[in-house]
């Protein structure tokens, strides 16, 4: 297992819909494990989606622990080809990325959401997960399907420099 | 009372805003729609105000020469008279849209989508552009807000911005603003 480098815009790779996972082999577990590495290297990294890594694969890691945003809280966890089964009151909040390093938005997602998807032992995982767990749930499933958060923000008035000069 | 626009532009300092709208109101002029922001360390500012009988574009301009020397700004004052009910220009057959454009920087990437929006029939309401990215790696990002015309023309002329913005190979989403009345 690996830090490896995240990618930012405009690299192809975030703008591409990723590729089943399909069974929980060692190439699978490998990519679980770089993404967990990758994550954990960056202290305010709450999420990792396998395209910012450069694998084209539909996997991310989610770890909202200690989040002062969060209510729902699985600690570390790995899903591959994860699927909304449902999504519900929807809230408006910013939210940044490291695939953007430069940017921020606001962008509304699903506050109450049930998700599934293969853990790494290949058994299915059915989740619950609210508040900022579900945001970052939903912001990860977005780079699974080629977007950014810059693709979901309201406007031009919801994205904001996170610096104010080049 | 008259609505006057004015633009002023000029290195950014402390006070700019203060100093503009303290003309303004000392003038009895009324602030309505406006748009000031920051641009690479030069500030912008683009306002629509209304003005009492006898305050004329002419007479705000003269009110403002002390701040636009104190601050080195460039001001321009002029009448709007023949300008729409304040609001967004959407015409009754029109929706909202929002675009937003983001890829490696290159010329063009603003003309080609508005030109592809234009001839689509839609309109800007709102732009918004970021130039952002490591030195020798510029990423460009753009938002905005549109009309397009109502219905299936909407999807068609969305289909044709994300067309445009295709062939300079940058990503663009196009979707319908949604609002949810409670």
């Amino acid at each position: 297992m690996s830090v490896r480098a995240v990618l930012t815009l405009p690299h192809p790779v975030l703008m591409a819909t990723a590729a089943p996972v399909g069974d929980i082999d060692a190439d699978a577990l490998a990519l679980a494990g770089d993404l967990v590495d990758t994550m954990r290297a960056s202290p305010a990294c709450v999420g990792l989606a396998a395209p910012q890594i450069g694998v084209a694969r539909r996997a991310f890691v989610v770890d909202v622990t200690g989040h002062a945003k969060a209510v729902s809280c699985h600690g570390t966890f790995v899903l591959f080809d994860p699927v909304v089964v449902s999504a519900h009151d929807p809230a408006a909040a910013r939210e940044g990325c490291m695939s953007v390093p430069d940017l921020t938005g606001e962008v509304a997602r699903a506050t109450r959401l049930t998700v599934t998807g293969l853990g790494i032992d290949g058994d299915r995982r059915t989740l619950s997960v609210d508040a900022f767990e579900a945001r970052a749930v939903l912001h990860e499933i977005d780079h699974l399907d080629g977007l950014v958060f810059l693709d979901r923000v309201a406007g031009p008035h919801a994205v904001f420099a996170r610096k104010t000069y080049r | 009372m008259g609505r006057l626009w004015l633009s002023a532009l000029g290195a950014d300092r402390p006070g700019i805003v203060a100093a503009v709208s303290g003309v303004l109101a000392d003038l009895g002029c009324n602030l309505e729609d406006s748009t000031m922001t920051n641009l690479q360390g030069h500030f912008a500012v683009l306002l629509v105000v209304s003005a009492p009988d006898g305050v004329t574009a002419g007479a705000l301009e003269d009110a403002l020469d002390p701040v636009a020397g104190l601050f080195e700004l460039v001001v321009a004052v002029r009448p709007l008279d023949d300008a729409p009910p304040p609001g967004e220009p959407v015409g009754p057959r029109d929706e909202p849209w929002t675009i937003a454009v983001h890829g490696a920087d290159r010329t063009g990437i603003v003309r080609t989508v508005t030109s592809a929006l234009a001839d689509a029939g839609g309109n800007v309401v709102d732009l918004s552009t970021h130039l952002v990215g490591e030195e020798g790696a510029p990423v460009y990002v753009m938002t905005l807000r549109v009309t397009l015309p109502a219905g299936t023309a909407g999807d068609t002329a969305a289909g044709r911005i994300r067309e445009a913005a295709a062939s300079l190979d940058v990503h663009c989403s196009v979707h319908r603003d949604e609002v949810d009345l409670l």
